[in-house]
């Protein structure tokens, strides 16, 4: 019986498609994992108010979002140093965020199921979203314009809205003059002295260059000084008002409105304004700088950093790879010494990424960046233009890192492409460089897309070398803006793998920090799957177009 | 064109009493073969061939396979240039000029001797750019000039009619037969004086086969061609004039009328009546 | 070019066809022979039982004439033949006719033959007619023969006797034509007689044609209508050409 199942070939069957389904579970686990995980995060959780009485018998209100919870066994809780009241076998606990890190010390902390005498989620609570010290939980008292109380009570709440909402359009105002006008300004000046210093060295340096440089310099001041005096201005009005707000303790704290970023009330919202909200967060989560040592805030400099860093690194790939795929496969004699170099770069997909990072470190940035430096910006000296991990540089060894991925898928597509093609087209009086350009390459294109999506896949993860070439924890300024020549190959730059690393690992506050590394890993998981669809949809076009006599 | 003549009774008395036709006519030579060595390496494929190839004329190759026939033909525009370690002694003259000279330029070369491959190779492009790939291969850009072309050689190759509301679709939409014709208007194109086929019609079906024989007879008018072909009824057919190689040897080479009807050597006659060779 | 030629495709079935058509013309061959035979006897000794024996027989000639036609138009068909076997088969095609056309002037003597039933017997005038007869039945015999075994050597022989044939049927109309001016009482039997003759020498002709079939068929040369200079010339040159 056993015997004749066996024969029928069924349990191979099923441990083929066991095997599959284990892989389908695990990568949808992982998935689940992470997105149940980050994207919780936004949601707006209800702030409850907590009377709690404590060991000591000491009552205290306690406000804040509940995040986790825990079971502990009694003879753990014990060994803890923890009682367990009426003989209970378990010991719940919850873990909540208190805010108000400025005045408590701490965003989180832990309390037992056993001392909370009441439990309710008044809808006056508010969670205000601030620049620093994390979020504050309390309920709004009034609000105050230089001073003086403009609403109080039940008024409060519209005009704080209005308010912040007008606080919010001048931050915007102030951050594009000191971004971008004061940021333009400043470049402006650098290259400015920068030149004057390349002429100095070279000499070139007489009175009638030094007036015209005086004079623009100049110019720039002026320009600078109007901005600066918009600033003062804006910074004023931005500063006049400020909310009256009461922490779980009854303390009355004063919180400029300028250093809030929004003000709601969880408790009193419905589910689709929830559900607003979510979406809204999502989107600042996209969009925004990070905060407070990228604890707080969005990572968008983080995702432009990785695309950009990544495209460059196809667009530096593929050419050398394809070209090195043709030298190998079209015009090298076959023989011992190119599958030598067969495999050598079979192995070289082998090495350990980090040691791309070193090389890449010692040869592009040191040797070539630092012999860049030396020819051709010695007025930049002693600060580093090149000489110092960039992104070009972390393109570069990143490129490094996947060209046998393309050398060898161009190579597959090329040994692909039938003989009679190629013959037919040697046979209309092309040359073979003619017929490699005109007919081979063409069709070879989705082999090297392939080669391009693998290579993409795997530069788009990789963040070992790029530690040592050219992410940074935090970059002033993209890489890519308003500023001749608009792409700063020489800046660093953030990545979204390294950013995972620094907030889950380096961060001062691992519990805030916990929903971000989950949001920014689903994030660069994304991001990755988006880079391969684009250059899939690609290739399948390219296939499609290309489909070959295959029948 | 009989028929017409019979319903004219304009029958040429003297041409029949001539008996065969082609006799009478200048022999001009297209393509002379003098005592044609080709080794693959150091196996011998091609043991001094000597030929002569008529202008204008269609001339089949025929033979068991690995006879060196395809071998015979790729020598005549040096695709076997791209096998490796290939040698060739002797001359192969076209025109009276030695196509092994160290001056030739092949690429040059490969224009004046157009070729159509066994399996249909179409490039992954339109029909259009398939047909002008030549021209544009020579720098002729003029999109004028590219359509005039392309509609003449494709005329030339029976296909106009099928092809021209879909001169931009993918070449690799048609049929093999249709394939095969757009491969030959895209060799002639390019207005070669000789047209090499490899078996041009082995992978087609019947109907298909005929229409590509039928081409070969009209493009006869303007080209010498040499064809090779498995089937010995389509040489017999299409050919007025058919060597038989047998190992690399030419064993019999005449009028396709005298070489089917009264060969001159056993070899021949038994293979071509399917005799133990 | 041995006579095992036919049986030396690779294809045996092939073989067997070929086969088949050459000992069906043989066999065809061998009764046309016995016709003309049988049918001239019976002239000679007014036999009218044997005279209706072979114009019996003749339905069997053209039965076979259109059984060997069908297998060669089929074999063409089916096999594209080419070279020695196309000779053959067109060759056959052209003798079955020959063939035939012997059946038919068979027939026509044992009609006159049965026609003299119970008239006088003239031994004496059938000297001629026999001899007539066995040079006939020679060059028939020897054109079946060099078919069977796909040789020439013997055709130019026969050919060159079909010109005995004729001086012969002359000299034998000259003959009847004397008996008629003397005694016009002979002129029925004259005629049949003469009829007899002009048959066997139209089966003379036609044992010719066979022959140079048969040429065509060995060496691929068309002797139709050449001199007799011209044939044995032409069958010697294309032998000298070793295969």
């Amino acid at each position: 019986m056993i015997k004749a199942w066996f024969k029928s070939g069924l349990p191979w069957i099923w441990m083929t498609a066991g095997a599959v389904s284990i892989n389908l579970l695990l990568v949808l686990g992982l998935l689940m994992l992470i997105a149940v995980r980050g994207l919780g995060h936004f949601w707006p959780a209800d702030v409850v108010e907590y009377h709690y009485k404590d060991r000591q018998g000491q009552s205290s209100v306690i406000i804040g979002e509940e995040v986790d919870e825990s079971l502990l066994h009694k003879a753990q809780a014990i060994s803890a140093g923890l009682e367990v009241l009426n003989g209970a076998d378990y010991l719940q606990q919850y873990l909540i965020k208190t805010g108000n890190r400025d005045i408590l010390g701490t965003d989180f902390r832990w309390i037992q199921d056993q001392y909370i005498q009441d439990k309710t989620t008044p809808e006056d609570l508010i969670a205000v979203e601030r620049r620093e010290w994390g979020n504050f939980y309390g309920r709004l008292l009034a609000v105050k314009q230089n001073g003086q109380v403009i609403a109080e009570g039940a008024k409060a709440w519209p005009v704080a809205q209005e308010q912040i909402e007008k606080n919010l359009q001048l931050f915007d105002e102030i951050d594009h003059l000191q971004k971008k006008e004061m940021g333009s300004i400043n470049y402006n000046l650098e290259r400015l002295r920068l030149k004057q210093r390349a002429l100095e060295l070279k000499n070139e340096w007489d009175d009638s260059k030094k007036q015209a440089f005086a004079k623009q310099k100049l110019a720039y001041e002026e320009e600078y000084k109007v901005i600066q005096a918009e600033l003062l201005k804006l910074n004023i009005a931005n500063k006049c008002c400020s909310i009256v707000v009461s922490e779980a303790g009854g303390r009355e704290i004063s919180i400029p409105l300028n250093r809030v970023i929004k003000l709601t009330r969880p408790n009193a919202m419905s589910a689709l304004d929830k559900s607003i909200e979510y979406i809204k967060n999502v989107i600042a989560f996209i969009s925004d700088d990070p905060r407070e040592a990228n604890t707080e805030g969005g990572i968008f400099p983080a995702i432009f950093g990785t695309v950009l860093m990544v495209m460059l690194m196809a667009v530096l790939v593929t050419p050398l790879g394809v070209i090195a795929a043709v030298y190998l496969r079209e015009y090298a004699k076959q023989g011992f010494i190119t599958r030598l170099i067969r495999i050598a770069v079979n192995n070289l997909a082998g090495v350990p990424s980090i040691v791309y990072g070193v090389f890449g470190l010692g040869f592009f940035v040191y040797i070539l960046g630092g012999n860049i430096d030396r020819l051709f910006f010695p007025e930049a000296a002693p600060a580093p233009v090149f000489g110092t991990p960039g992104l070009l540089w972390a393109s570069l060894t990143l490129a490094l890192l996947t060209l046998p991925v393309v050398i060898v898928a161009t190579e597959e597509g090329l040994s692909r492409i039938p003989k009679s093609i190629r013959e037919g087209s040697l046979a209309l009086g092309a040359t073979k460089a003619e017929t490699l350009w005109r007919t081979v390459l063409p069709m070879a294109s989705p082999a090297i897309m392939t080669g391009l999506i693998l290579a993409v896949a795997r530069a788009a993860g990789e963040v070992a070398p790029l530690m040592l070439v050219g992410v940074v924890k935090l970059a002033p300024t993209l890489p890519l803006d308003g500023n001749f020549p608009y792409l700063h190959l020489d800046r660093k730059f953030m990545h979204l793998g390294f950013h995972i690393y620094d907030v889950g690992f380096q961060s001062p506050n691992v519990e805030a920090a916990r929903p971000l590394v989950y949001a920014t890993s689903l994030l660069l998981v994304v991001v990755i799957i988006g880079l391969n669809m684009f250059a899939i949809t690609i290739r399948n076009n390219l296939r499609e177009k290309y489909r070959a006599l295959e029948n | 064109m009989t028929t017409e003549a019979i319903k004219t009774h304009a029958i040429d008395i003297s041409a029949l009493n001539r008996g065969s036709k082609t006799t009478n006519d200048k022999f001009d030579p297209c393509i002379t073969v003098q005592n044609l060595n080709l080794f693959y390496g150091s196996k011998q494929a091609l043991h001094g061939v000597n030929m002569e190839m008529p202008r204008k004329k269609v001339t089949a190759y025929i033979g068991p396979s690995g006879c060196g026939k395809s071998t015979l033909l790729r020598c005549i525009n040096r695709m076997n240039d791209l096998v490796d370690g290939v040698t060739i002694q002797g001359k192969l003259l076209l025109d009276g000029e030695d196509i092994y000279d160290k001056n030739v330029n092949v690429a040059a070369l490969r224009r004046r001797v157009g070729m159509v491959f066994q399996k249909p190779n179409p490039f992954p492009k339109s029909i259009y750019e398939n047909v002008a790939y030549g021209l544009r291969i020579q720098g002729v850009n003029d999109r004028r000039v590219l359509d005039e072309i392309v509609e003449k050689s494709l005329r030339g190759a029976a296909l106009w009619d099928e092809a021209k509301d879909r001169l931009n679709d993918n070449a690799l939409g048609l049929s093999g037969g249709q394939q095969q014709r757009l491969v030959i208007a895209r060799a002639i194109a390019i207005e070669p004086e000789v047209i090499l086929l490899d078996e041009p019609a082995s992978a087609l079906d019947p109907i298909s086969t005929l229409k590509i024989e039928e081409l070969i007879d009209e493009l006869k008018e303007k080209y010498t061609i040499v064809i090779v072909t498995h089937n010995m009824q389509q040489a017999a057919r299409v050919s007025d004039f058919t060597a038989f190689m047998y190992m690399g040897e030419l064993i019999e080479f005449g009028e396709t009328s005298e070489l089917f009807t009264n060969p001159a050597k056993k070899q021949t006659e038994d293979y071509i009546t399917g005799r133990y060779g | 070019m041995d006579n095992m030629i036919i049986k030396q495709h690779i294809s045996r079935q092939f073989n067997n066809e070929m086969e088949q058509i050459r000992n069906k013309v043989l066999a065809m061959g061998g009764l046309v022979e016995e016709q003309v035979e049988l049918a001239t006897k019976a002239f000679m000794s007014s036999d009218a039982e044997s005279a209706e024996k072979v114009i019996e027989q003749d339905q069997l000639i053209n039965a076979l004439e259109k059984d060997i036609d069908h297998e060669c138009t089929e074999i063409m068909a089916k096999r594209q033949p080419a070279a020695f076997d196309l000779r053959m088969l067109i060759a056959t095609l052209k003798i079955i006719t020959d063939l035939e056309r012997i059946g038919d002037e068979a027939t026509r003597i044992a009609k006159m033959a049965m026609r003299l039933e119970g008239g006088e017997f003239y031994q004496d005038k059938y000297f001629e007619i026999e001899h007539l007869l066995d040079m006939v039945k020679e060059m028939l015999n020897g054109a079946l023969d060099s078919y069977a075994r796909t040789d020439t050597e013997e055709l130019v022989a026969i050919t060159a006797q079909d010109s005995k044939v004729d001086r012969e049927y002359g000299s034998i109309t000259r003959q009847l034509i004397t008996q008629m001016m003397e005694d016009p009482r002979n002129i029925t039997r004259a005629l049949d007689v003469l009829w007899t003759a002009r048959a066997l020498e139209r089966i003379g002709d036609h044992a010719c044609n066979v022959c140079e079939h048969v040429i065509y068929m060995v060496k691929g040369k068309d002797v139709r209508h050449l001199s007799h200079e011209e044939l044995t010339r032409t069958v010697n040159e294309t032998s000298k050409i070793g295969r």
